[in-house]
């Protein structure tokens, strides 16, 4: 082949060979290090839910030499490829995980796949060797996503970490074994042939398997080229390689690495963080039912649900968070209107209100019938342009209306660090003990001096003796 | 170790019937109009009366002639990586077998991903229209899962066959949803979008999964479904198939352990893609639950093409005519084609970049080459297992000839595998020019293979790895697969 038709791919295997720790900047390091305490706080939360269960028991059907670690469970081994499966479902289970702009959710894929890899290895990474597996994933798929216009809009297609993840997760795993630039190119060769789930499973049970896929294919990719599989080696060049998922798609090659000062996208554009466990766009429209529901409040003296005769919200079109009856938590978790109707109903929208009992409330049915939705031409289905308008008619006549442009978690409005840890700790002490609980902040807070991460692993399975005890309870 | 399945009726309702959760999911209407839910109950509803004995017959040699394929395929580089790989990541399994390798036993999942590489590898296996690779992606699936089924309660020879027509139908049916389907692939190899669909439905059929489980086996498995064409005519492709099968598997799997994915995934919802995702067009139709009449399955309607060779489907027209404008040159009997005698070689055939590869340079890649194929059987009157090793492939003779090579796209030469033609002009040194045409190759569905020459091929492979009393055993027991009360006299064979 002229080297013209490899280049793209190439410039790709070689940048993720030769991206080193001297490159991580402040910022990057700083920024990564709030997407892992998040990633493990929300997978930890999630190894409670029953898709988790479920991928738990099917995967404790195959056994292996090597041993990696179940986030939040004291006595469980699993293959590495299952391991990261796993922890994957765990970390997409509640939709509680971080979103990106173009959109995908960056870290479920990649996190998981290394510290499953990062357990069989002979000699323990270090920290920032960790770190920088871990860059070189999210910047990997940073890259991909900027290849077509498409994916910079809400997907109607392809779910995007199904896309982009499982060849973020085996950059970042081909990076943590060392493998050569010629490895890394058929590490994301194969890869690609493991991307690509359709959308329509977004907003069900299986949704959270599509990073737990993304994870563990990565992973596997990356191993099978390590033992001498071959791809084709041009696969993000060709429009029938990495282009067949995208309508429109025109590559570019990877910055050139061995610069001093490399560019990370990260470093230009952050991620956002959940505070509701649910699709990011419910994040909007919860902020403005509240600022709502507050004016009203205001202006009336008190809220009261009778007042309310007809609730419009004016949202971007994307038909799969358009749910007007959901039936299940799932469906709760991409659903407009469920989330703007238990933000008026309880004036807040946690964890909680995502259980079967929730969704099932008589007055909140009640409310969903008085709720209608409305698409302006001018409220585009972007997570960078979107806003989210709630507006409440009342019985007595006036209406309260509130918009939300950007929400608290926003990477225009990013969480504060304590509210980030407070969120962590949250999550974390429902599965851990008080000491593994301190014990991730800690690690995480110092990775990167940290000189041998496997203790992170110990710290992830320090359940707490109720966690223990509940476990031994029926499912 | 390996939990074994029962095939037992119904005892996971059973236990959800505590739950909440499972109370909920009876109180919703079931959506029975929906194309998901149509395929769900065909799936699970589906007898063995239902199979004619036409379906039988033809299903019959896709079995012996994929496991003849897998045997010879168990032989090749990456099926050793493959093996490698899994022998590295698991520990040893005892349930299922791995084709042609005695000792050797994996976990259902892996067996089933290792035999469907093999199956593969070579690019030898069955081709259908509209085009995929259908018997690889289900048997080495269904053959695994016969293997986790307890030693008391194994599937009779029919279940076999009534789950690996599921299958096959399944595959059939979803390829007819879009126009793009009825064309050489361009965008997704086809085996790793409907082939996993078909692996997940004849799972569930194998598991007795009720019509609800049997369509969220569907929807997972959709998820799991796609690969590109770029890894086509690389090492990786076997994995294609290898890993529609075994995910469909384990889609299965996890729909007989509750797990549960979009009830629309085949139908057509805007704004919002399911399967419809893999295809430019899609217009999903409904399928019909056979009640208690007969079911007229696609195999029935459209039968298989079997390959004389392993090489892409394309290449079996150029091939033959090659081999006549061979046996032209060189009269009744072995003799050679001198490129000194050749001035230039046209080939028409139809546009399709995988398929047109002046010079490959390796075996995957020369199973994917017009030129490669043609010059191949002019030089030799025929293209064999043995054309494709590097000894063969790096003759100075063929050589020569390939640096003749050119190609034209005539437009009435489509890239559809019903309507395809080859064409072989040769231009002698002199002027003279020799012309040979192909509109169907021997073992096209229009020109089946006759039972003789599917045995024939099938003892060549499978002679590489197994001694001939096991090969005329296998032989005996796939014709007579409907009539097994157990299909352990089957998966005994394999290894």
């Amino acid at each position: 082949f002229p080297l013209l038709i490899l280049g793209i791919t190439e410039s790709f295997g070689a940048g993720i060979h030769a991206l080193n720790t001297s490159q991580l900047t402040d910022g990057v390091i700083n920024r990564s290090k709030r997407m892992m305490l998040d990633t493990l706080g929300v997978g930890l939360l999630g190894t409670r839910t029953a898709v988790f269960n479920k991928a738990l028991k099917y995967s404790q059907l195959f056994t292996s030499r090597e041993r990696s670690s179940v986030w939040g469970q004291s006595d469980i081994i699993l293959p590495p490829h299952y391991a990261a499966f796993v922890n994957g479902i765990a970390v997409h289970s509640m939709d509680f995980d971080d979103t990106w702009h173009p959109a995908t959710h960056p870290s479920g894929a990649v996190l998981p796949a290394l510290l499953a890899l990062a357990e069989t290895l002979p000699s323990q990474p270090s920290g920032l060797d960790l770190l920088l597996a871990f860059n070189v994933g999210i910047e990997v798929q940073g890259r991909l996503m900027r290849f077509s216009k498409e994916a910079y809009n809400i997907p109607e297609r392809f779910h995007p970490p199904s896309v982009v993840g499982v060849m973020g997760s085996a950059a970042a795993s081909a990076k943590l074994l060392g493998l050569s630039p010629e490895q890394c190119i058929h590490a994301l060769a194969i890869a690609a042939s493991s991307a690509g789930a359709p959308l329509a499973n977004a907003a069900t049970q299986t949704k959270p398997l599509h990073i737990g896929n993304a994870a563990r294919r990565g992973l596997e990719a990356a191993r099978l080229a390590q033992i001498g599989l071959k791809g084709n080696p041009a696969i993000l060049d060709l429009d029938r390689g990495l282009g067949v998922y995208y309508k429109d798609y025109s590559p570019s090659a990877m910055a050139d690495s061995a610069v001093r000062a490399y560019k990370w996208i990260l470093e230009d554009q952050d991620v956002a963080f959940k505070r509701i466990p649910a699709h990011l766009g419910m994040h909007w429209v919860v902020d403005a039912a509240l600022a709502a529901r507050e004016k009203l409040q205001n202006a009336v003296g008190k809220f009261d649900l009778s007042q309310i005769r007809h609730v419009t919200l004016r949202v971007p079109p994307s038909k799969y968070v358009n749910c007007p009856l959901p039936a299940t938590e799932h469906q709760a978790r991409h659903s407009f209107q469920f989330n703007a109707c238990t933000a008026l109903l309880d004036n807040k929208v946690t964890v909680a209100s995502f259980g079967d009992a929730q969704i099932g409330r008589s007055a909140l049915k009640e409310l969903l019938g008085k709720v209608s939705l409305e698409t302006p031409e001018d409220n585009l289905p972007s997570f960078d342009k979107m806003y989210c308008e709630v507006e409440i008619a009342t019985h007595q006549g006036p209406s309260y209306t509130a918009r939300c442009d950007t929400f608290y978690g926003h990477w225009r409005k990013p969480l504060t660090l304590k509210h980030l840890v407070d969120k962590f700790s949250v999550n974390a002490s429902s599965v851990l003990c008080t000491e593994g609980v301190e014990g991730v902040i800690d690690v995480i807070g110092n990775i990167e001096r940290v000189a041998d991460c496997s203790i992170l692993g110990s710290y992830l399975r320090m359940t707490s003796n109720q966690e223990h005890l509940d476990r031994m309870r029926i499912l | 170790m390996i939990s074994t399945v029962k095939k037992a009726i119904r005892p996971v309702w059973a236990a959800r019937a505590m739950h909440k959760s499972a109370v909920e999911v009876l109180k919703q209407p079931v959506p029975e109009d929906t194309v998901t839910a149509s395929f769900g109950k065909f799936i699970s509803e589906l007898k063995p009366q239902h199979l004619s004995p036409v379906v039988l017959h033809r299903s019959k040699r896709m079995v012996l002639d994929s496991i003849g394929v897998g045997l010879i395929g168990s032989t090749t580089d990456v099926f050793e990586l493959a093996l490698q790989h899994c022998q590295n990541m698991y520990a040893p399994g005892d349930t299922s077998s791995v084709y042609g390798h005695r000792g050797i036993r994996l976990s259902p999942i892996l067996a089933a991903f290792v035999n469907g590489v093999a199956t593969h590898s070579m690019d030898f296996d069955d081709t259908w229209h509209p085009a995929t690779h259908p018997s690889g992606a289900v048997l080495p699936a269904v053959l695994a899962l016969s293997d986790m089924m307890p030693a008391n309660n194994k599937p009779s020879g029919l279940d076999f066959l009534l789950a690996f027509n599921v299958g096959i139908e399944i595959q059939g049916r979803l390829l007819r949803f879009s126009n793009e389907a009825h064309n050489i692939p361009k965008r997704f190899h086809p085996p790793s979008v409907v082939g996993t669909m078909g692996s997940a439905a004849a799972c569930a059929r194998l598991l007795s999964l009720d019509p609800i489980q049997s369509s969220h086996a569907l929807a997972i498995a959709a998820s799991l479904a796609g690969a590109p064409m770029a890894n086509a005519a690389t090492q990786s492709k076997p994995l294609h198939i290898g890993n529609a099968s075994r995910l469909g598997l384990e889609a299965a799997l996890l729909a007989s352990r509750g797990l549960e994915a979009s009830p629309l995934v085949l139908d057509a919802v805007a704004g919002v893609a399911g399967f419809s995702a893999f295809y430019e067009d899609y217009v999903p139709q409904p399928l019909q639950s056979p009640g208690n009449d007969s079911h007229m399955f696609l195999l029935e309607e459209q039968d298989i093409g079997f390959k004389r060779f392993p090489a892409h489907l394309g290449m079996h027209w150029v091939a033959d005519a090659a081999a006549s404008v061979h046996k032209i040159l060189v009269g009744v009997g072995p003799g050679t084609v001198s490129p000194a005698q050749v001035e230039d070689i046209l080939l028409r055939v139809p546009k399709s970049k995988y398929i047109n590869r002046p010079f490959p340079e390796s075996d995957h890649e020369a199973r994917h080459s017009f030129q490669f194929n043609a010059c191949t059987a002019l030089l030799d009157g025929e293209v064999t297992v043995q054309s494709f090793t590097p000894a063969a492939m790096s003759r100075p003779d063929l050589h020569a000839l390939l640096s003749r090579v050119r190609l034209e796209h005539p437009n009435d030469n489509p890239a559809n595998f019903n309507r395809m033609y080859g064409e072989v002009q040769l231009t002698l040194v002199g002027g003279d020019t020799v012309k040979g045409r192909c509109n169907t190759f021997y073992g096209h569905w229009r020109n089946p293979l006759s039972n003789d020459s599917l045995r024939k091929k099938f003892r060549s492979n499978a002679e590489v790895v197994l001694p001939s009393e096991k090969v005329e055993r296998l032989i005996e027991v796939v014709e007579d697969l409907d009539q097994l009360r157990d299909c352990r006299n089957l998966l005994s064979q394999l290894q």
